[in-house]
């Protein structure tokens, strides 16, 4: 059985776990929620959008810069296999 | 080491409640309303007083066959109407439009911003949608104003006014929220019809919660309107704080794995 190292990561399933409840959040947010530093929450976020698993959205409050994320399907389908093959592995940990 | 694997599936089921709780935090970001809310409540009786009182003027100056006070009555109306359409006119050229929601979306950098903004899927308006809750708003104004006037009259008791209200107020309430669902307000709404509802049943059971006088009798409808209509909001307001809290406690990573990129 294999893991998508990429959401196995504790804060990038945090922040997808995060985004799957949700329409879509911002950096300041995620940030404040996760208690992660700046940079470390953008290598994250970086992570998860090369992998194709959640969409960046820019834009503006009045004159200042947002940046707000999505999760796309690739991304909520991957998050579904994640679960599906960690509830398979603690059954069979179980059954042992 | 036997502590950490029996921790492990316990941590699972908590994470899985992330989405929950951050649904539950977006859904409820109720302060942004209570302040438009509060915003426009002071200047919506500002100009029905307005209103009211150039009105009043001008039939009050017809009716003695005071021409000079009925023409005046009638200017400070016309001067009235063309006042708030041209402050209508301003604020939907800045904030309708493309720019729709963006008073809104100030409203919620000041009272949020330090938390940052998360937000659920908004249903997409479209004509029909926009036409229907006129309709509907327009409706509501003439039963509450119908209701009103027939109190006057004397067809309904000033006891029985907020009872019958009822009627109008909760079928308004609980379809207005059903078919416009907006993303913030979530079932804590239904507070309030229930709470209306318990104010009628109290007046038919004899408690004095209603006005006697001809000319406070309205606000019989309007203060038990506009009190439970808050309270959904602060209770709302107040159930974010939890679901944050929770949320951040269930999300929140330990210092050595927070480093690990």
């Amino acid at each position: 059985m294999k893991f998508d190292k990429i959401i196995h990561e504790p804060a990038r399933l945090r922040i997808m776990m995060i985004l799957t409840g949700i329409e879509q959040a911002d950096f300041n947010f995620l940030l404040t929620t996760l208690s992660l530093t700046r940079g470390n929450l953008s290598r994250h976020i970086e992570k998860l959008e090369t992998a194709g698993y959640l969409k960046v959205i820019k834009s503006f409050n009045g004159r200042l810069p947002n940046t707000s994320y999505q999760i796309i399907k690739t991304g909520s389908n991957a998050l579904t296999k994640y679960w599906e093959n960690l509830d398979k592995l603690r059954k069979s940990g179980q059954a042992k | 080491m036997h502590k950490q694997q029996n921790n492990k599936p316990q941590n699972a089921e908590n994470l899985k409640e992330i989405p929950k709780w951050a649904r539950k935090y977006a859904q409820n970001r109720t302060l942004t309303i209570m302040v438009l809310v509060a915003m426009i409540m002071p200047f919506s009786m500002f100009v029905a007083g307005l209103v009211g009182f150039s009105l009043s003027l001008a039939v009050a100056g017809f009716r003695k066959g005071n021409m000079i006070l009925g023409c005046v009555g009638i200017a400070v109306l016309v001067a009235v109407l063309t006042a708030i359409s041209i402050f209508i006119i301003i604020v939907l050229k800045k904030f309708g439009g493309k720019n729709r929601g963006m008073l809104d979306q100030l409203i919620d950098k000041w009272t949020y911003g330090k938390e940052g903004t998360a937000t659920l899927p908004v249903q997409k308006s479209s004509k029909k949608k926009i036409c229907l809750e006129i309709v509907g708003a327009v409706i509501f104004f003439i039963c509450i104003f119908g209701s009103w006037h027939l109190a006057l009259k004397g067809y309904i008791s000033y006891k029985y006014l907020q009872p019958v209200s009822v009627l109008y107020m909760v079928p308004y309430a609980v379809c207005g929220w059903y078919f416009f669902k907006s993303p913030r307000m979530g079932p804590i709404y239904l507070v309030y019809p229930i709470l209306y509802t318990i104010h009628a049943i109290l007046i038919l059971a004899g408690v004095p919660l209603f006005f006697t006088t001809e000319n406070f009798c309205i606000f019989s409808i309007c203060l038990p309107m506009i009190g439970y209509g808050f309270l959904p909001f602060v209770i709302g307001h107040l159930y974010s704080r939890h679901a944050l809290k929770k949320l951040k406690e269930i999300s929140h990573i330990e210092g050595g794995t927070a480093n690990e990129v």
